[in-house]
């Protein structure tokens, strides 16, 4: 789908077209007795309308953390310490608890990594999605059942009409997860959060969820932001790519791009250090993938300056002083390096 | 933390008792001058009871009584414990369930009337035999009776832990390296099993000194040992006209069983990081 | 029967193979206990009739989504679990049925030969015990290391698989996943052996690091002469791991290649959906689509003759009823199917 992109010489808000979501300087950090972990410093993102943005980075790297930010639900004991998230124009920081569960469910919509614990195991399938238009669109019953197997075809899940009397234990991990975007998607929201929603299943299920978001995306208009730290998934499913690292953005711009021409050294490093299965490798010991060397850092004591710099191959002391900020480079192609052009502040 | 200190104190003053009490648990002098069931006054700092004894004196002999009896009986209750439930928990299958029938039995049995009886009888078989001359037989008895039918818990908790040891992908590793059943039980099952265990054993002491306390206020305590719940038994019946003489024995053992439950809490939390969090 | 060697030369069978393993089976009867009786229900499939073989120094790689029986494999194998049937023969020895006679001498050199990694570094090393302790448990079980040398050798092995040797005096929880699997690496590197089974080694790492555990496995095989079974379901990994690759589906083998033969020329239609499925990082490239419908069916439940015949979009009527057995299709290929591509 083709995204709208901001041109560089304005500032991203003041776009073309108003972008769906936008969050500014978000900063969420984790209060703990070890001291203050700063899981997400300084993030921007954007989504724009019909677009999917892919969220990539490791573990750690707080791409989970920004999207539960987006919705407030980050758990103790995390807080949002400061920065903007403006929703269809409105500021999500603002929002009363009351306001945020009106839209939760209605207007954005979450896909969980585990569909077996992020459905209820006590309470039957159609109860639990029947319940979410009962409570949020104020449907009757007998119209809530007829909406649920409704989307529970749409989800291609056959004989709809029998499962909703059956229970999660019930059913395949695929079964289940096409229960959660059904769930979803129930009250047609504008932008679904997707954390790593095929990562616990097997390759060829992996394959019919990532088609069906697809087709589900076409079909409802519906952005997505899909958190991952597949690189496949990303280029299958994503317009527009940001990656993390360690708290802050390495780079974003659109995923043809991102894979065309990687700018950062994390961006570049994660693709060369991913093995692939159309490559041929040399044998007899010989192969061997360029590899990160070290491991992502403790985000109570993270690297001064570039949080990247302790691992970088293109490192120099200038790293270790200076804060990278992200800068433009191309159109729609922003990176924070310093090796690429960012201006730094001091740390 | 503060579990600890209170059950340290507890440790200090029963072996220290000796030397610090004021007055010999048996001494009966103040029948003569200050007369029984006075109250608290400089020379008896909590009051005489209704013999005349220095209830302080009494109290603090009592301490060593109540240690001996927790940690006795918990001692007996956790090797029995731990072997019936580990085995049972390691071997599975038919051996498991007969030993848990036998496990199920104890839990149904009313420990109380059977401790109760038991040490009436053993009061009544041991008169007149060379038994009747070792010191603190009956105490003992008591202590050996609660740990015989303290065990089940521990080995229910045992069993358990074995169970989900054996199946751990450490425990699979060292099958795989070829160490011996034997290895596998004493170094890599029980050394990760034991946190949990010791919580339980730590709340069982405090529990032992409950059973301990109202099996002698019901009358049935050993006579030569000093016991807080014999206190209470001595002076309830005077609890209207000398209180001190019941509330000094019960806040002892409030303290005691208190120190210990919060020392199962601590170690629960130790064990534990996430749930700090 | 089975395929053996590179793709490059074809060693005979019987001569070069280090490991040979002939129909080995691992059926779990399901069954329902009433007061008195015990009733068998049915019988969960898990592993039927495998047969492979692997040479000195190369890698066979086992891949197959969950529920296919490459882990329930490994652990017959290694008699992690007691398989149903079957042979296994490390050089010309029946190890089966020495692990089930219980001498201890034996199966003791047994399992100096063969070793293995598990998956999940967090839980496959005892959290009480220090590095050097776990480290020493080999040695002190096989007795093959003088004591006096204990200390030397853990900071060999340490310095082997990339660690520092100072901090053999750690716990398990001080150090990362990566490192972890380092040291699980190690502990199997400790009694020498000549086949390592890794078990999905890097699936419970993180992305940056899987590189580094990777490039560790294929250094060590060039120094050490290694053999490798290497399970996963992440193909990209075993495309770079492996000499020659075996797809199992639902508890048996349906093919098994040379690595580039397969991933390029795959003849078996569940491993030609099962590559196209892959997402591949590239936006350009052909767009992962799913060719197959419907799920993996249940191991209680296998389908009649080809198991995969439910979902294969070139299936014959024969497929139904006739088992396909592993045929050759080329050089060094066996695929088991009617109707291949």
């Amino acid at each position: 789908m083709p995204s709208i992109p901001a041109s560089s010489s304005e500032t991203p808000a003041a776009g073309a077209a108003q972008p769906l979501l936008a969050a500014r300087d978000l900063r969420v950090h984790f209060f703990t007795q070890g001291g203050v972990s700063r899981a997400v410093d300084g993030v921007d993102f954007e989504v724009g309308a019909r677009e999917t943005l892919g969220l990539v980075g490791e573990s750690g790297s707080g791409k989970t953390v920004s999207s539960l930010a987006l919705l407030r639900l980050v758990p103790r004991p995390a807080r949002i310490v400061s920065g903007a998230i403006a929703f269809e124009g409105e500021d999500l920081l603002a929002k009363s608890e009351r306001e945020m569960t009106q839209l939760r469910g209605r207007r954005i919509a979450m896909v969980f990594q585990n569909p077996a614990y992020s459905l209820n195991p006590i309470r039957s399938v159609g109860d639990q999605l029947g319940e979410i238009l009962v409570w949020h669109e104020k449907l009757g019953r007998a119209e809530a059942r007829a909406r649920v197997i409704e989307l529970l075809s749409l989800v291609g899940i056959g004989d709809a009409a029998a499962r909703l009397g059956q229970f999660p234990h019930q059913l395949s991990g695929g079964m289940k997860q096409r229960i959660c975007i059904a769930r979803a998607l129930l009250c047609k929201p504008a932008l679904v959060l997707a954390d790593e929603p095929t990562t616990n299943l097997d390759v060829t299920i992996q394959a019919q969820i990532l088609d069906l978001l697809d087709d589900l995306k076409q079909r409802l208009g519906t952005s997505m932001i899909l958190v991952t730290h597949d690189m496949g998934v990303v280029a299958r499913m994503a317009d527009r790519i940001t990656v993390m690292y360690a708290g802050r953005i390495c780079e974003t711009g659109p995923a043809a791009e991102i894979f065309r021409n990687p700018q950062h050294p994390y961006t570049r490093a994660l693709l060369a250090s991913t093995p692939r299965i159309d490559q041929r490798y040399a044998r007899g010991g010989r192969a061997a993938l360029p590899a990160i060397e070290g491991r992502p850092p403790d985000l109570r004591t993270p690297p001064r300056g570039c949080r990247f710099h302790p691992r970088c191959p293109e490192a120099t002391p200038e790293c270790a002083r200076l804060t990278p900020q992200m800068t433009p480079i191309a159109p729609d192609h922003a990176v924070s390096c310093l090796k690429r052009g960012s201006s730094g502040t001091e740390t | 933390m503060a579990g600890l200190c209170l059950v340290l104190l507890v440790a200090l003053v029963a072996l220290t008792c000796h030397w610090i009490a004021p007055y010999s648990p048996d001494d009966q002098s103040a029948m003569i001058g200050f007369g029984a069931r006075a109250a608290p006054s400089l020379a008896h700092l909590l009051g005489t009871d209704r013999n005349g004894y220095d209830v302080l004196s009494r109290v603090l002999y009592g301490a060593p009584t109540a240690l001996a009896v927790g940690i006795g009986t918990m001692l007996i209750a956790s090797v029995v414990g731990i072997c019936v439930g580990g085995v049972s928990g390691y071997a599975g299958g038919l051996a498991d369930e007969l030993i848990m029938r036998c496990t199920e039995l104890f839990l149904v049995i009313p420990v109380f009337l059977v401790i109760l009886s038991m040490v009436r009888l053993f009061g009544v078989v041991v008169v007149g035999t060379p038994l009747e001359s070792i010191p603190y037989l009956n105490l003992m008895s008591i202590i050996v009776l609660l740990g015989l039918f303290g065990w089940p818990p521990i080995a229910r908790l045992a069993r358990a832990e074995f169970m989900r040891l054996k199946q751990a992908e450490f425990v699979e590793a060292a099958h795989c390296i070829g160490a011996r059943r034997r290895d596998i039980l004493f170094r890599h099952i029980l050394p990760n099993a034991l946190p949990s265990l010791v919580v339980v054993i730590a709340l069982g002491i405090g529990g032992a000194i409950l059973a301990e306390a109202m099996v002698s206020f019901l009358g049935f305590g050993d006579p030569k040992a000093v016991s807080w719940g014999q206190l209470l038994y001595f002076n309830y019946e005077s609890l209207k006209v000398a209180p001190w003489a019941s509330i000094a024995p019960s806040a002892a053992i409030f303290i005691t069983v208190l120190g210990f439950n919060l020392v199962a809490d601590g170690l629960t939390d130790a064990f534990n990081p996430r749930l700090k969090q | 029967m089975s395929a053996t060697g590179t793709s490059a030369e074809a060693k005979p069978a019987a001569a070069s193979a280090l490991l040979r393993v002939e129909g080995l089976t691992k059926l779990y009867p399901v069954v329902r206990r009433g007061l008195f009786r015990r009733r068998e229900t049915g019988t969960i499939r898990a592993v039927e009739e495998v047969s492979f073989s692997i040479a000195p120094g190369e890698t066979l790689g086992l891949v197959g989504e969950s529920g296919c029986g490459k882990t329930t494999t490994a652990r017959c194998i290694l008699h992690l679990v007691a398989p149903t049937s079957g042979r296994a023969e490390f050089e010309g020895t029946d190890i089966l049925t020495v692990f089930r006679e219980g001498n201890r001498d034996a199966i003791l050199s047994v399992r100096r030969q063969l070793q293995y990694v598990f998956q999940d570094p967090y839980l496959s090393l005892n959290p009480r015990w220090t590095i050097a302790q776990t480290l020493s448990e080999p040695l002190r079980v096989h007795g093959h290391v003088p004591r006096a040398d204990w200390v030397k050798r853990i900071e060999t092995l340490l310095e082997l698989v990339g660690l520092d040797p100072s901090h053999a005096w750690r716990y398990p929880h001080e150090f990362s996943g990566g490192q972890r699997q380092r040291v699980g690496i190690a502990r199997a590197l400790a009694v020498e052996p000549r086949l390592i089974v890794c078990d999905e080694p890097v699936s419970s790492l993180d992305v940056s690091v899987r590189a580094q555990i990777l490039n560790l496995l294929v250094a060590l095989q060039a120094d050490l002469g290694l053999s490798y079974l290497y399970i996963s379901h992440d193909l990209s990994s075993v495309r770079f791991v492996s000499t020659r690759v075996a797809v199992m589906y639902l508890g048996k083998i349906v093919e098994i290649a040379a690595v580039d033969e397969l991933f390029e020329h795959p003849r078996h239609h569940y491993t030609d959906a099962l590559l196209q499925a892959i997402p591949v990082p590239d936006p350009q490239a052909r767009s992962a689509r799913g060719k197959l419908t419907g799920e993996v069916p249940s191991a209680l439940n296998v389908p009649a003759g080809c198991r995969f015949h439910p979902r294969c979009p070139a299936a014959l009527p024969v497929c139904r009823e006739v088992v396909p057995e592993l045929r050759p299709m080329g050089a060094n290929h066996l695929a088991a199917c009617h109707n291949p591509r």
